[in-house]
């Protein structure tokens, strides 16, 4: 955009787009304000005691920030969270990997071996990634009594693992498409069979598509209420969410305790939004079906 | 590819993903259109086989009209609120400058809270006392306006609605900054130096570019508008007189609380027949687009 003409054709407008820059930027900060404000809010309650909220509100900063919100739902020795937020970690940990797993290996096997009905199985496993929970939901209510597993914390993470497996089949056999043939062929002309090549040459290049996945699966995960809500009913087996929305009803006014609580809860999710937030991002435009 | 495999090769790949999937999957789902034509009550073996009964009662319930009606205007709004929020955002805040980059973080972050956390962050929002909404009213002297937004008949879908597109806008203009990065700036500058102002490189240029992205969002937020129960069940359960009651809840509540569940399978499966008409209609729309651009 360097040359003369565009320059003086630009020129007479500069005032033009200097108001409607800062106009812009104008909007979108309010926008931005408001868009963050209920988090804020949540933010300065978990700080505050009973007794401020009831005498500062619930928008000003606290008066006198302290911590006793957090150490009674989730401190050492509570057992207000702590339990349920161990539970969330014994769901999503495995299901996640579980789900990864099975996605590895749907997607290799589609995406290196050109059998027939290849697309049509593809699109029949991917597809099952626009199912709404609730056409499952009865007949895996009922599949859990009849197995053993309802009231489990194993109930929720098969689930996980096999409703993980549309996107984690998308997003593997995506990325095995791009490994190029060439280094399959010359391990073969090395005298590697089928499952050393997999093993040892195509695992190991893996690792970002594992990455994207992980952050995905591991929010989602986490973040899942329906599925526990349904298929768990004591506190033993009660995970983060469910164990949060019981909070809420039990301590209806406890608002500080509330606000630490959700805050809790969020944190491992929080925690790969600020670290891992490349990848995490990538997952959802790849595979931008899944909400 | 080679050609040369053992048949017996994929199929060990395959066969334990693809027996997860029809166990856990496949199979509930078809079991639920099963149930739908029984009298199931959810606890106990016996039930009747009672054909389409269930579907029968279903249009001449009152409760699953409202529903439906509920479902209909969540989906409509859905439609436009935060498809259109994402692609203002997504448009305004695309580039790597500093600024935009802690914005986009900013819009950015509900997508990572579950929608739990959302509606226990907007019942405070819209609490009457000590919400935001009602202090901010009565603050720029529109007390009168004051209302338990929640609670109130009138404004309660509306409410629970917001909560859920705060979230969803979020994920749309993530989608809509991933499509814009196929618009070459070098177009949208062309423009400029022939005098298109913004507006019509907007529509002209921009627009039609983010088509595969629009037709992402459109089938994502649909799909997410109807299977959305947390944030209302949060919020408000479906209520007050089950004026926020929309298809997802209402089939909650009439398996899980009422127990009947081969009427809520059927309920179910009306939502399914939903969600499977916007697949179709976006698998059509992504082979159309495939024609275009190959």
């Amino acid at each position: 955009m360097s040359n003369t003409i565009a320059r003086t054709r630009r020129r007479p407008v500069r005032w033009y787009r200097l108001l409607s820059v800062a106009s812009l930027f104008f909007v979108l900060t309010v926008l931005a304000i408001g868009f963050i404000l209920p988090v804020y809010g949540v933010v300065v309650t978990s700080l505050k005691t009973v007794a401020d909220v009831s005498f500062g509100g619930y928008w000003n900063p606290p008066a006198n920030p302290t911590l006793e919100n957090y150490v009674r739902v989730a401190g050492p020795g509570s057992d207000n969270l702590l339990p349920y937020l161990w539970n969330s970690f014994k769901v999503t940990v495995p299901a996640s990997i579980i789900s990864i797993c099975l996605g590895v290996l749907a997607g290799y096997g589609l995406a290196k071996y050109n059998f027939p009905g290849n697309s049509a199985l593809f699109v029949f496993l991917v597809a099952g990634m626009f199912l709404p929970p609730q056409i499952a939901l009865i007949p895996i209510f009922r599949l859990m009594n009849d197995i053993g597993l309802y009231d489990t914390l194993w109930a929720v993470i098969v689930v996980h693992s096999a409703f993980g497996i549309p996107i984690c089949t998308l997003v593997m056999r995506n990325f095995f498409q791009t490994v190029p043939d060439a280094l399959r062929e010359a391990a073969f002309i090395d005298g590697a069979n089928e499952y050393q090549i997999f093993a040892i040459i195509m695992l190991p290049l893996t690792l970002p598509a594992l990455a994207v996945l992980a952050t995905l699966q591991f929010t989602w995960i986490w973040n899942d209420f329906l599925w526990p809500f349904i298929l768990t009913q004591h506190a033993t087996s009660r995970t983060i969410m469910v164990g949060i929305v019981n909070l809420t009803g039990q301590y209806g006014v406890d608002w500080g305790g509330q606000a630490a609580g959700s805050i809790v809860g969020s944190l491992p999710t929080l925690f790969i939004f600020v670290f891992f937030q490349r990848y995490f991002i990538r997952g959802l435009t790849l595979g931008a079906v899944k909400g | 590819m080679r050609k040369r495999y053992k048949w017996i090769t994929p199929v060990t790949f395959l066969i334990l993903p693809v027996g997860v999937y029809l166990f856990f999957v496949i199979n509930p789902t078809l079991n639920s259109l099963f149930y739908s034509l029984t009298d199931w009550a959810g606890y106990g073996a016996d039930f009747k086989f009672i054909g389409l009964a269930n579907f029968q009662k279903i249009f001449t319930d009152r409760l699953f009209r409202n529903a439906i009606g509920n479902t209909a205007i969540w989906l409509a709004l859905a439609m436009v609120v935060p498809t259109v929020g994402g692609l203002a955002l997504a448009v305004a805040l695309q580039g790597q400058r500093v600024v935009n980059t802690v914005y986009k973080s900013l819009f950015y972050l509900p997508i990572c809270l579950s929608p739990v956390i959302v509606g226990i962050i907007w019942t405070w929002v819209y609490n009457p006392e000590l919400g935001i909404v009602n202090l901010a009213l009565k603050a720029i002297g529109l007390g009168h306006l004051t209302k338990a937004w929640l609670a109130s008949p009138d404004t309660a879908l509306f409410a629970v609605f917001i909560a859920w597109a705060w979230q969803q806008t979020g994920l749309n203009m993530v989608i809509f900054l991933a499509g814009l990065t196929a618009v070459p700036v070098s177009l949208v500058e062309a423009a400029h130096v022939d005098g298109a102002n913004f507006w019509q490189s907007l529509v002209k240029i921009i627009i039609p570019m983010l088509r595969p992205a629009t037709v992402v969002v459109l089938a994502l937020t649909a799909i997410n508008a109807l299977k959305s129960f947390e944030v209302i069940w949060v919020t408000t359960k479906g209520g007050p007189f089950n004026r926020s009651d929309t298809l997802a809840v209402f089939m909650y509540s009439e398996s899980f609380r009422k127990y009947k569940m081969g009427y809520g399978s059927a309920v179910a499966v009306i939502l399914f027949i939903m969600t499977l008409v916007i697949i179709v209609l976006y698998f059509r729309q992504m082979a159309a687009m495939e024609d275009l651009y190959e």
